[in-house]
């Protein structure tokens, strides 16, 4: 009688844990999530409704902030497509040219391996905040200021550290049977990249793309130095021109910005777990 | 880790060469050529223009050193340390406590939603909170008025006194959730069976947080310190689009220093000579933590 009366008495304790973790969390999401509401619902109301009751849902709902913004003012596509181009060609060149450094690192015998390894993944050391200024020079030594390509090729560059260490990190784990078998079937190294290893990358594949999409998306200080013209403006470049244009109305910011987010949170509702799986790497190898 | 080698074929090197190069190249002229610049930019008076006529030494290292707003800079980004250190981190870790041991329905959905402020950008979240920050109508002023009755403006942003401690606020709301990943990573990593065993041995909770969590976790912690300090000597995006580094400087930090300093004044010696402080203190942070820290076993590579 005695054991069920404390099993029971366990039991609620459990469940009021259980309550208390779930309210500790639904307090947080709200912290978390305040800003993200603040931004969505005063996309939906006019300049005058935001200052009488700035934190209130929208009564009623008004669309010109994101009429305004989509067709009367070629702008925010403009930027837009500037974003998607630099970070398409910025995933994309990351991929190649991993892939085939990473290949070499992990499946190729050559002196100096380690160091030139070694070499790269040093670079995970530094991000490219602190070579902003350098870099800025070299970009202009290489006549590359005003072009979206200077933005690409430098992103690229410091994209390859991590991304090198994650692909090669899983291509090690690659059994050496399915090598000598290419091998022994008269493929080079070439066809055991393509053939083999790249059908069985695509989660490897997806996680590099996404962290580099993240960054690409993103980068301000980059864009910031390099760009000098509005026409190849990116988003975040964009949006801090926008908003500091004495006659965008704080409903046109919102919208504005409610827009940019929409691949971003595509990328994060479906692709969640490979950004996790970017995130965490490192720390999980240990 | 062991290599595993190709034995059939002896010598690769030409194809190594071959898919390597590109990966190199771009690496060695984007990254490694411009930081070694920088250092030897760093010993002159340059505007941007020309050749680099008037060497003068370490005259910008030691303008940079005594200059007032340098010193507010890297204090402030030495309380960004602190403070992610000894604030941001702690909470990440209790909240992975809280939802990352599959003890309730809905933790996933939880931790998509703190995560959530990681992938959005600095800029976006700097310009909302600027937003939320506003004297007229911002939640401080709401929260002034509702506790005290009478309206009155508070421009936290304005005032040089707390403008930074508003920054710092997003700083650390924006980052947890990226540590809070990290942390749930780590304790997933650890065997059940090891909290199990201390939980029959007779642990209460406490116990096994600080005897067999937090010492299970230590790789996972070198990592995401790593990550918060040299994240935290790098920030520029949030307090550029707060306020640029002002009111009179006081949301300055060593990369806005570098921008408004050496970038907007065509000062490229001087601003150089920024770059390489950022870059040793980076590589100063990055040696001692590598040889008193990590040791052998838990190595970022």
């Amino acid at each position: 009688m005695a054991l069920g009366k404390s099993k029971l008495s366990n039991l609620n304790k459990k469940k009021i844990q259980r309550n208390i973790k779930i309210g500790i969390s639904i307090l947080v999401s709200v912290v978390t999530l305040f800003p993200v509401y603040a931004v969505l619902i005063n996309s939906f109301k006019t300049n005058g409704q935001i200052f009488s009751a700035p934190f209130a849902i929208p009564a009623p709902p008004n669309l010109d902030a994101y009429v305004g913004i989509l067709t009367k003012n070629a702008d925010f596509w403009m930027f837009f497509f500037n974003s998607t181009v630099v970070a398409a060609l910025t995933i994309g060149i990351i991929l190649i040219t991993a892939f085939m450094a990473s290949l070499a690192l992990s499946r190729l015998r050559f002196p100096g391996h380690a160091k030139v390894y070694n070499y790269f993944v040093m670079g995970m050391l530094f991000p490219l905040t602190v070579a902003i200024l350098p870099l800025y020079l070299q970009l202009r030594a290489l006549g590359m200021i005003g072009s979206l390509s200077g933005v690409i090729l430098a992103q690229v560059s410091f994209g390859l550290p991590t991304s090198i260490f994650i692909l090669t990190g899983f291509f090690r784990e690659i059994p050496q049977e399915f090598q000598d078998a290419t091998q022994v079937d008269g493929g080079g190294i070439g066809t055991f990249g393509f053939k083999i290893l790249l059908p069985i990358s695509t989660p490897v594949i997806s996680t590099v793309t996404v962290i580099n999409f993240i960054q690409s998306w993103n980068q301000f200080l980059l864009p910031l130095l390099v760009l000098d013209n509005r026409k190849t403006f990116t988003i975040p470049l964009g949006v801090m021109q926008y908003q500091g244009q004495f006659t965008s109305g704080w409903n046109f910011i919102m919208a504005f910005i409610t827009i940019s987010m929409i691949p971003m949170l595509l990328f994060y509702i479906f692709l969640q777990k490979y950004i996790v799986a970017g995130l965490t790497a490192g720390a999980v190898k240990g | 880790m062991r290599w595993k080698l190709s034995d059939l074929k002896k010598n690769n090197i030409p194809q190594a060469v071959i898919l390597l190069a590109p990966a190199f190249i771009l690496f060695t002229v984007f990254v490694v050529v411009p930081v070694i610049q920088a250092m030897y930019y760093s010993l002159f008076s340059w505007n941007g223009m020309g050749p680099l006529r008037s060497f003068q030494g370490f005259i910008n290292f030691t303008k940079i050193f005594g200059d007032d707003i340098f010193h507010i800079a890297l204090i402030n980004n030495l309380k960004i340390v602190a403070a992610s250190l000894f604030i941001q981190l702690p909470i990440a870790f209790l909240l992975a406590l809280l939802i990352g041991r599959k003890s309730f329905k809905g933790e996933v959905l939880f931790r998509g939603i703190f995560f959530f402020p990681y992938v959005v950008s600095e800029i976006v979240i700097g310009i909302i909170w600027r937003f939320i920050y506003d004297p007229r109508f911002g939640i401080p002023t709401l929260l002034w008025s509702f506790a005290t009755g009478q309206p009155h403006q508070i421009g936290l942003l304005g005032d040089p006194t707390v403008a930074f401690n508003a920054v710092l606020v997003v700083v650390l709301w924006k980052y947890i959730g990226f540590h809070l990943i990290l942390y749930i990573a780590g304790l997933q990593n650890i065997p059940a069976e090891l909290e199990e065993a201390a939980i029959v041995d007779g642990a209460n909770r406490f116990q096994t947080v600080t005897r067999i969590i937090i010492p299970s976790m230590r790789g996972t912690f070198i990592i995401s310190v790593f990550f918060s300090v040299i994240g935290s000597f790098n920030v520029f995006d949030v307090v550029w689009a707060m306020g640029q580094g002002g009111p009179v400087h006081s949301t300055e930090t060593i990369v806005t220093y570098l921008y408004n300093y050496g970038f907007r004044r065509f000062d490229f010696g001087y601003g150089s000579a920024i770059a390489v402080i950022l870059f040793v203190i980076c590589l100063i942070f990055n040696i001692f933590y590598q040889r008193y820290v990590v040791g052998e076993k838990d190595g970022l590579r």
